[in-house]
């Protein structure tokens, strides 16, 4: 199949629950889903067998006061690339920083478990039901909460230091 | 009467082990030699590089990508600087586009070599290790002739090559193609015939179809199940547009397989590099290139010699990339391990871990031999290889 025809039968698959489209590319497909509807796209995908999952990218968009003082809070963005031969969909999810859960899709696709535990150590999203929540790649002596691809983040000497000038305090 | 207790008996092996020259830790649950259960614990040398690819130009970058891996090096800069060229608009000239897919292939070669070797060494057929890291000098010879380096060539610039070829250089190229074909020719009648090879390799960690697309497995270890899943023929990239491949399938999906399937890709590289040196087009090897990048997110997706490897590249229309995410072939076939393992003996695990390729800098690893009694044992990576030699013996 030609890959605008990939896209578009992707794209079927996943009309009930987008939200907003983009794409970025001529193989590309990005599309938008709320938290809720995110796991019936997924499911949609993998049981038309739409592809194989690529990875999770996580994103952060940390937060943004304008110049009239308003604060827009942080957001995590997760992106769960499909790829089929040539053509990507890419179902992206927002959630705050205060609340960053998203339904776990290791039931549909085991694999995904090694992604799912990236992002949570890596960004901080709490994904519900995840079988494994164990390091996958930081080290056991990690600081709980930190996220060291969180733009906030620089390192671990500079968490230190913030945190002995605060007691100093 | 009590009953029994029930125990889990846990081998635990690594992270260090002198075998394999990087950590990882593995943990297989075992009922007497028969495993149940499999994990894996990485990270003992996780850099940080993602991160590190936001405080860089892009151009730095570059050179620090080349650098997540030393033997696939390469690809990581060609897939990164494919995906910043796309962001910029700007299409590298042709000639630099052969010269990119002819390290490409020449890079795919000293990969399976080196695999093989170290494939066969897990087997205990030291000899064919030593004969095809011999052969994979004349490889990495041709690589420093063509570069200057052997490890980390630094062929790619933003908008091209910075390397070009001459009539001496194709010289070698073309001599150590046609004897390393000749050697492959050796190494293919061994894997397919020789009996000692094929009790470690024939039968063992078959891998379903079914099994390649739900654990999302790629490269030499989904194609030896027949998956046709190569980038380069799915969505063909850089030269590959103007010299195609043919994709090499297997049907049985067991180890034996996956040696046919590599073996049987190093004649495709082979006749590709034979045919860019015959066809390549004399021209300009850069294009100019602005250093800011206008913002934008891409993915670039090329195929590595272990697999499909991918890179998500966001920028915000500075000198330095908003985020860069990578997506390595080692990480996903690693899921497959853990899934084929189970119902095999202890002694065919170092095997079936080589069988896919791992790659420690890809992400790190070790194998643990953890027992939940008194009777705790654990082994190296050198005690599972003897280990698994003796119970073959």
């Amino acid at each position: 199949m030609e890959t605008s025809e990939l896209l578009e039968s992707g794209k079927f698959l996943l009309e009930k629950w987008v939200e907003s489209e983009n794409t970025p590319e001529e193989n590309r497909l990005d599309i938008w889903v709320s938290t809720t509807n995110f796991k019936s796209a997924v499911q949609s995908l993998v049981e038309n067998h739409w592809g194989y999952l690529v990875t999770i990218t996580g994103m952060d968009i940390p937060p943004v006061t304008d110049p009239d003082d308003n604060t827009q809070p942080g957001q995590l963005e997760a992106m769960y690339h499909f790829a089929n031969e040539a053509a990507i969909i890419t179902i992206r999810v927002k959630v705050p920083y205060s609340c960053p859960q998203i339904e776990t899709i290791c039931d549909l696709i085991p694999s995904a478990t090694i992604y799912e535990r990236e992002a949570m150590e890596l960004f901080g999203f709490d994904l519900l039901n995840t079988p494994n929540t164990e390091k996958l790649v930081l080290p056991d002596s990690w600081p709980e909460g930190v996220y060291p691809l969180r733009k906030s983040f620089t390192n671990l000497q500079d968490l230190e230091s913030t945190t002995k000038e605060q007691t100093n305090d | 009467m009590t009953k029994p207790k029930v125990e889990k008996f846990i081998v635990p092996i690594g992270p260090q082990h002198p075998a394999l020259k990087e950590p990882g830790n593995f943990e297989f649950t075992v009922d007497g030699e028969i495993v149940t259960d499999a994990a894996v614990r990485l990270g003992f040398v996780h850099r940080g590089i993602e991160k590190a690819c936001e405080t860089r130009n892009y151009i730095q970058d570059m050179y620090m990508l080349e650098r997540v891996c030393g033997i696939c090096s390469h690809v990581h800069a060609t897939a990164f600087v494919l995906g910043v060229e796309k962001l910029a608009g700007v299409q590298a000239p042709p000639r630099a586009e052969a010269i990119r897919v002819l390290a490409s292939e020449l890079e795919r070669i000293h990969s399976h070599l080196l695999w093989f070797g170290v494939a066969a060494h897990e087997a205990g057929f030291d000899t064919l290790f030593m004969y095809t890291w011999r052969d994979r000098e004349v490889v990495m010879d041709i690589l420093e002739t063509l570069s200057g380096s052997r490890v980390h060539y630094s062929v790619n610039v933003m908008g091209g090559v910075k390397v070009d070829l001459d009539d001496k250089t194709s010289d070698q190229i073309k001599k150590g193609m046609d004897f390393l074909e000749e050697r492959t020719e050796y190494y293919m009648k061994v894997v397919t015939t020789d009996e000692t090879f094929l009790g470690r390799t024939r039968g063992i960690g078959t891998l379903s179809r079914e099994r390649v697309d739900l654990l999302g497995a790629v490269g030499p270890t989904a194609r030896a199940s027949g998956a046709q899943r190569d980038i380069r023929v799915n969505a063909p990239y850089s030269g590959y547009k103007d010299f195609p491949v043919k994709i090499v399938t297997d049907e049985t999906g067991d180890l034996e397989a996956r040696f046919v399937v590599r073996l049987k890709e190093l004649y495709e590289s082979y006749r590709l590099i034979k045919e860019i040196l015959e066809k390549i087009q004399p021209g300009e090897i850069t294009t100019r290139m602005k250093r800011k990048i206008p913002a934008g997110e891409v993915i670039s997706r090329v195929e590595a010699p272990r697999g499909e490897l991918f890179y998500y590249i966001k920028s915000n229309g500075t000198e330095i990339p908003e985020r860069v995410k990578i997506r390595t072939p080692s990480l996903c076939n690693w899921g497959t391990i853990t899934d084929v393992a189970v119902g095999h003996k202890l002694a065919d695990m170092p095997m079936l871990l080589v069988g896919i390729d791992p790659c420690f800098s890809c992400n790190d690893r070790m194998v643990e031999v953890r027992s939940g009694s008194q009777t705790s044992q654990i082994m190296n990576w050198d005690g599972l290889r003897k280990y698994g030699i003796e119970y073959y013996r």
